[in-house]
């Protein structure tokens, strides 16, 4: 038998570990045009799970150029019914859901106002947050490398060279290079679950960063729990919603953040970069949004709604993930949020709340915007009610 | 390779422009494939700068299909999921614009078993021909020429040369070839729209085709059977070109009146297999003879599918004029193929040339429908009168009314 090509590899491991679909399910599958490679194969596999049918949604960043361009103003905000209530149907019909991002065609929003690229944030739809919320899906974030994407990471690589580069880097990352990448994946799911339960065993009120430029405390609410990217639907099904995955999570109090928080690595939001960001907080609210490049961007993503220029969702990263290893940027959320701990503007994920009248004062919002604030020379401190402050995190390494 | 870029911009604002009619705040729905990639975008940039409020594409990907043909359970082949008919049916209540491409490659199904691929007719879904008869959305049916698609019309040649053939063809039936491809659709249309309501007006009992090749077929019609060209208007009064290239008038014929022997002129093909020199000889609507000099036996186990496919539910003209024909090539596109001769169609019929709902209730009915062209540049074409007078419509190509 001929061995498994490296997109059936990948395949198998996004519908078996990742996904997890199932016999009868409806799988929606969004992809970004130039993943045809994988994302074909990962319809054969779910397929040969006996899916019922896998329906791709494919995204075109070139097209959405095209809107940005030449369309009215006044039409930009404008989101399809479609797509939405695609989403709203997987949920009621316990459905299955995959993302596979490409980023070929980093450029796409180049030289387009930030005023107009932050009014158009598809494919984001707010229904695929409300599904999440639900728990009553199966899904799953992967990324396949592109020559676009390969160019932007290693600028100063061949083409071929750099999208090699990047192919061996995603593989590693997401441990397609191990014997059984499943086997690997289950090993290090485990030691995030316990990191995630010892740190929810503290009850902290509150979670503070400081480093070059940091200093930033979040407030918890006192049923926050700390969870790991190994989500299960309210049926028990599980799935691991981002491969790679690194981080542990929780969601904070939107009203309790406080002081000044400075990025450490670039971000990539509708394919505008936006580098340097430096955000003032104050009781809870985004007083003061700057940046090198781009922060209209982020400042018209933050004006969104009420919510989104509040916290949604503050996830700690330990030094043993192999994201920040490779020292890699790859101008994607999905693998550079694991690289480093992070806060999100926006949408939260309340079902790790456990109390209902904490859970209500969650934050909402139609966005979710991640970026990433720690790094080896970021400390981080959980503060008890009492104040006391006991160390979380330093020079990457667990104290808990 | 050549750059197409300015064939497919183009191309786009002919279907966009011309062919949907779009107009300021319509929502364009795009059905494309993957291989389309440029003609898509270009169609979105024209639909935004002709001030869509939202250009919807569906991309679909034979090659998802494939896997699916491939590796599903059979009994879930026949599944449709219910958003594919959502989006139809919201294009219509939007009475958006629509624009939709042909030209997949065709590779994607080699090799696959017939049993399975018939139980899977994605992307074809049973909304869209209600949304159609609605007549919410104004919408053109266009070629994108793909390399897969080229390799099929012109497989003697290399993939880069059949690509820049059917290029120039496309741009030839498509008449991207004049500096004012609209203009000079404009000026086609109103041929073939003047020509469908003259020969409405006469109201003909039956048509008679005479052609050296041994055709001599006179086709009855019902006495409220009217001849439409491809303008099509919207029930909000909006005009617009379901099929860029077009170039027919047609019309539903009484399929209880159809008497002679017909000889095809071109082979036609039928989900693969290829059927040459197509002979048909008609008794009182129905063919009793059917031969061809090649798979005469697929063409007969097509026209016994059922009780209306050996009787015929279409007549279309085409004049001299017609690009398609002289082209002699068989593109494996319904789209153009149908326009390349004047053509008759056994199986199922257009309920909408016919006005009374009496005539309606006697067209035919089938589960298939297949053109197959008959036109000869000096095919004799006569309406005939109920009182038995002949009127000259067609004489060397060329309309005589």
């Amino acid at each position: 038998m001929a061995a498994l090509t490296a997109a059936q590899r990948f395949a198998e491991l996004v519908v078996e570990v990742g996904a997890n679909v199932q016999e009868g399910q409806d799988v929606l599958i969004l992809a970004d045009l130039g993943t045809e490679e994988a994302v074909r194969e990962v319809a054969g596999a779910a397929y040969r799970r006996g899916a019922r049918h896998v329906h791709v949604w494919w995204w075109d960043s070139l097209t959405k150029r095209e809107r940005l361009l030449h369309a009215r103003p006044e039409t930009l905000d404008y989101v399809p019914p479609e797509l939405g209530s695609t989403f709203e149907r997987l949920g009621a019909e316990g459905g299955c859901f995959i993302w596979v991002i490409g980023n070929p065609h980093p450029e796409a929003l180049a030289g387009i106002e930030p005023e107009r690229a932050g009014r158009d944030l598809l494919p984001k739809v707010k229904e695929s947050n409300k599904v999440i919320q639900a728990q009553t899906m199966n899904w799953s974030i992967v990324s396949w490398p592109t020559e676009g994407w390969a160019r932007q990471v290693f600028p100063s690589l061949a083409p071929a060279d750099a999208l090699e580069r990047l192919r061996r880097e995603l593989a590693h990352v997401c441990r397609l290079d191990e014997s059984s990448a499943a086997d690997a994946w289950r090993s290090r799911i485990a030691e995030l679950e316990a990191a995630a339960e010892r740190l929810t065993a503290r009850r902290f009120d509150a979670v503070r960063f400081t480093g070059p430029g940091t200093d930033l405390t979040v407030g918890l609410f006192p049923s926050s729990t700390w969870q790991t990217g190994y989500f299960e639907r309210l049926d028990g099904l599980k799935s691991l919603v981002n491969i790679p995955t690194e981080e542990v999570f929780t969601t904070p109090d939107p009203a309790r953040a406080d002081g000044v928080v400075r990025a450490t690595k670039p971000l990539e939001v509708g394919g505008s970069l936006i580098d340097g960001i430096v955000v003032r907080f104050e009781g809870g609210r985004a007083v003061q949004i700057d940046a090198n490049a781009n922060a209209d961007v982020l400042r018209a993503i933050a004006a969104k709604d009420d919510g989104a220029a509040r916290l949604g969702e503050v996830a700690l990263v330990d030094g043993s993930g192999r994201i920040d290893a490779l020292g890699t940027v790859f101008w994607n959320t999905l693998l550079d949020e694991n690289a480093a701990s992070h806060v999100a503007l926006g949408s939260s994920y309340d079902f790790v709340v456990e109390d209902a009248s904490d859970r209500s004062q969650a934050n909402q919002s139609r966005i979710h915007v991640d970026f990433m604030i720690g790094s080896k020379d970021v400390d981080v401190d959980g503060v008890t009610a009492d104040g006391e402050q006991i160390p979380v995190l330093r020079g990457g390494a667990w104290q808990i | 390779m050549t750059d197409h870029s300015d064939d497919f911009r183009r191309l786009a604002d002919l279907l966009v422009g011309f062919g949907s009619n779009i107009q300021p705040g319509d929502v364009l729905g795009v059905s494309s494939y993957l291989g389309m990639e440029e003609l898509t975008r270009a169609i979105a940039r024209a639909g935004y700068q002709r001030g869509a409020k939202w250009v919807d594409i569906l991309w679909f990907d034979p090659f998802v299909k494939r896997e699916r043909l491939l590796h599903a359970d059979e009994s879930t082949l026949d599944y449709v999921p219910p958003w594919m008919g959502q989006r139809a049916l919201w294009l219509s209540e939007a009475h958006a614009a629509r624009v939709s491409l042909t030209g997949a490659d065709p590779r994607a199904y080699e090799g696959l078993d017939p049993a399975r691929t018939g139980k899977d007719v994605m992307p074809y879904i049973k909304e869209v021909p209600v949304i159609v008869n609605d007549r919410t959305t104004s919408w053109c049916a266009g070629p994108c020429p793909t390399e897969g698609w080229a390799q099929l019309v012109h497989p003697t040649l290399s993939p880069d040369e059949a690509y820049e053939k059917l290029w120039e063809q496309i741009t030839w039936v498509c008449r991207l070839d004049t500096d004012d491809p609209i203009g000079a659709w404009e000026e086609r249309m109103k041929v073939i729209v003047d020509s469908a309501e003259r020969l409405t007006a006469h109201r003909f009992d039956a048509i008679h085709l005479k052609a050296r090749n041994g055709t001599d077929l006179t086709v009855g019609l019902l006495p409220s059977s009217k001849w439409l060209g491809a303008e099509f208007t919207t029930v909000d009064g909006r005009t617009h070109y379901p099929n860029l290239p077009t170039e027919e008038v047609f019309t539903t014929p009484d399929p209880e009146r159809v008497d002679g022997t017909v000889v095809a002129t071109m082979p036609l093909d039928f989900y693969g297999s290829r059927i040459e020199g197509i002979r048909l000889r008609f008794e009182g609507g129905r063919a009793v003879e059917i031969d061809a000099d090649k798979g005469a036996d697929s063409l007969r186990s097509i026209a016994s599918k059922d009780d209306g496919a050996n009787r015929l539910g279409e007549l279309a003209l085409v004049d001299r004029q017609g690009r398609i024909g002289p082209l002699k090539t068989i593109f494996y596109e319904t789209l153009l193929d149908e326009n390349a001769a004047s053509h008759i169609a056994l199986g199922n019929a257009y309920s909408f040339p016919v006005e009374d709902e009496a005539d309606v209730a006697r067209i035919n009915q089938s589960g298939i429908h297949v053109d197959f062209m008959i036109g000869t540049d000096e095919m004799e074409v006569d309406g005939i009168a109920k009182d038995g007078t002949r009127t000259p419509l067609l004489r060397g190509g060329e309309w005589q009314l």
